[in-house]
């Protein structure tokens, strides 16, 4: 066979390719799922384990580094970084959304929130219920912290505790699909959203509506569960478009 | 109004075909596992046990993991019909088992586009907010002693975002637990292995774990995800075990609701 023919049957490595591994280190990043400052594995590596070529994976590292999502370091110690945007600089990122469309990210997120809660009450068992109460325990245990009080460390890792409680809700409704959408709204907007954690000045009440979903979960009570994680999402939405209103271009 | 007896009769073999039918199913994952689990034992004691293992001896399992995955040929002694189930297969070791790495999961996933690939995740729970795996019911349940689990139906979040059931065995060597080989099968290809046998039940009749979460059914009232709350005996159904894996397969009583 010809180069040619080879060529025609080699494994295909279209933008497409790049734009699945973009995407699934994008979220992985948002969601903190890959944390902050984490450095990833050399690029051989890292296109190894994820199965595309090193050429592929370049590519996505640079629309990451573009994003500000990846930082890479060259020479001893160098290598590619996960870097968390907003946590740079929060309100930068705030500043470039108007506030009638922060109001409709909180509409759509309220209304996936708010079904997957109640699909959780309805669907649960209790191997569903017993890691929403341990996220919350484990909450509850940052915030506490005497060594908390204004740290960054413990504001991020609240924030990644808040997405995974989120997250854990969504799974418990048994829908992929909603749990898909649960991670892709947090990617675009949950950093931001769970803004008040900054300073852990509002932590008492988030975790009071968070206590408040998980117990309508367990108690198998859908309309409730619905009602208060729709109405904690659209109380972050007004707290952040409040936040918006008060910022000078 | 009676059934006639021959009708009842019939069901019964029917609801016998379909628990078969599950069983083999999930008999076949269950059959890779104790491979992987075998491989991994020789793994994990590297040159006879002398020195601790680490990341690098797992490696030797990649041939298997990868032949056991969807596509991959069955064990000779397998019936042919058995449709390839597996997803993601792997080995998870237990914390602290690896010299150079506290938590490690030696897992392959299927790729539609070409070769297997490996879960990328950072699983230290100092650094990230998700995965102390020890929490998971494929991790616990094995490493507090049962022989066999079958976790889910659930929506698994970590590796595939697909609605999958997760198999898993204990690994001991040299007496001492070790890890855990596990095998995801998505929920929807289970269904599609054993409806045909579902669907030859004259009634309704679902496949649930042993939580009460149904994992297949052959109505639209019952389906995968959905809650049995009812108890072994409760009036109108009739509830069979799949040999001895945490699956019952529930069928309503003739004449009864439903």
């Amino acid at each position: 066979m010809n180069m040619a023919r080879l060529a025609v049957f080699s494994p295909v490595d279209s933008t497409a390719r790049v734009d699945v591994v973009v995407r699934r280190l994008a979220d992985a990043i948002a969601v903190g799922l890959l944390a902050d400052g984490e450095q990833l594995p050399s690029e051989a590596e890292l296109a190894g384990r994820l199965g595309v070529s090193t050429v592929t994976l370049r590519e996505a590292l640079m629309a990451l580094r573009q994003r500000g999502m990846v930082e890479t370091r060259r020479g001893r110690g160098g290598g590619s970084f996960v870097r968390l945007p907003a946590g740079l600089d929060p309100l930068a990122r705030l500043r470039a959304f108007a506030a009638d469309e922060l109001r409709d990210f909180g509409d759509h997120y309220a209304a996936v929130a708010g079904t997957a809660a109640r699909l959780a009450a309805e669907r649960s068992l209790p191997s569903d219920v017993a890691p929403l109460w341990r996220t919350l325990d484990e909450m509850d245990a940052v915030a506490a912290a005497p060594e908390a009080a204004g740290s960054a460390e413990a504001c991020a890792r609240l924030r990644r505790l808040d997405g995974r409680f989120h997250i854990e809700v969504a799974a418990a409704s048994q829908s992929a699909r909603l749990t898909q959408e649960e991670i892709r709204l947090q990617a675009d907007i949950g950093p931001l959203l769970w803004l008040p954690h900054e300073g852990l000045s509002g932590h008492d009440e988030t975790a009071a509506q968070h206590r408040a979903i998980a117990g309508a979960v367990e108690r198998g009570d859908g309309e409730q569960a619905r009602a208060v994680a729709e109405r904690h999402v659209l109380d972050a939405t007004r707290h952040l478009i409040e936040l918006r209103l008060r910022l000078r271009e | 109004m009676s059934t006639p007896a021959s009708l009842v009769q019939a069901g019964h073999d029917h609801a016998a075909a379909a628990v078969a039918r599950v069983r083999e199913a999930a008999e076949g994952v269950f059959e890779a596992l104790r491979e992987v689990r075998d491989a991994a034992v020789a793994c994990v004691l590297p040159a006879g046990g002398t020195r601790r293992p680490v990341v690098a001896d797992l490696a030797a399992l990649r041939p298997l993991l990868w032949a056991r995955l969807r596509g991959g040929a069955l064990p000779a002694h397998l019936p042919a019909h058995l449709p390839a189930l597996i997803a993601g297969i792997g080995f998870i070791a237990a914390p602290g088992l690896l010299a150079d790495a506290p938590w490690y999961l030696e897992w392959w996933q299927e790729n539609p586009s070409g070769d297997p690939v490996q879960l990328l995740r950072d699983m230290d729970p100092a650094s990230s907010a998700f995965y102390d795996y020890t929490h998971w019911d494929w991790y616990a349940g094995p490493s507090s002693g049962a022989e066999r689990t079958i976790c889910g139906p659930y929506v698994d979040y970590l590796c595939t975002d697909e609605y999958s059931l997760t198999l898993s065995v204990p690994v001991l060597a040299g007496g001492s637990f070790a890890g855990v080989a596990a095998a995801d099968v998505f929920v929807r290809r289970f269904e599609a292995a054993v409806l045909p046998a579902l669907r030859e039940i004259p009634g309704p009749a679902f496949l649930v774990n042993a939580e009460g979460r149904v994992v297949a059914s052959n109505t639209a009232s019952r389906v995968a995800g959905s809650v049995y709350r009812g108890g072994p005996r409760d009036g109108d159904h009739v509830v069979r075990r799949v040999g001895d894996l945490p699956l019952s397969l529930v069928t309503a009583t003739a004449g009864g609701p439903e």
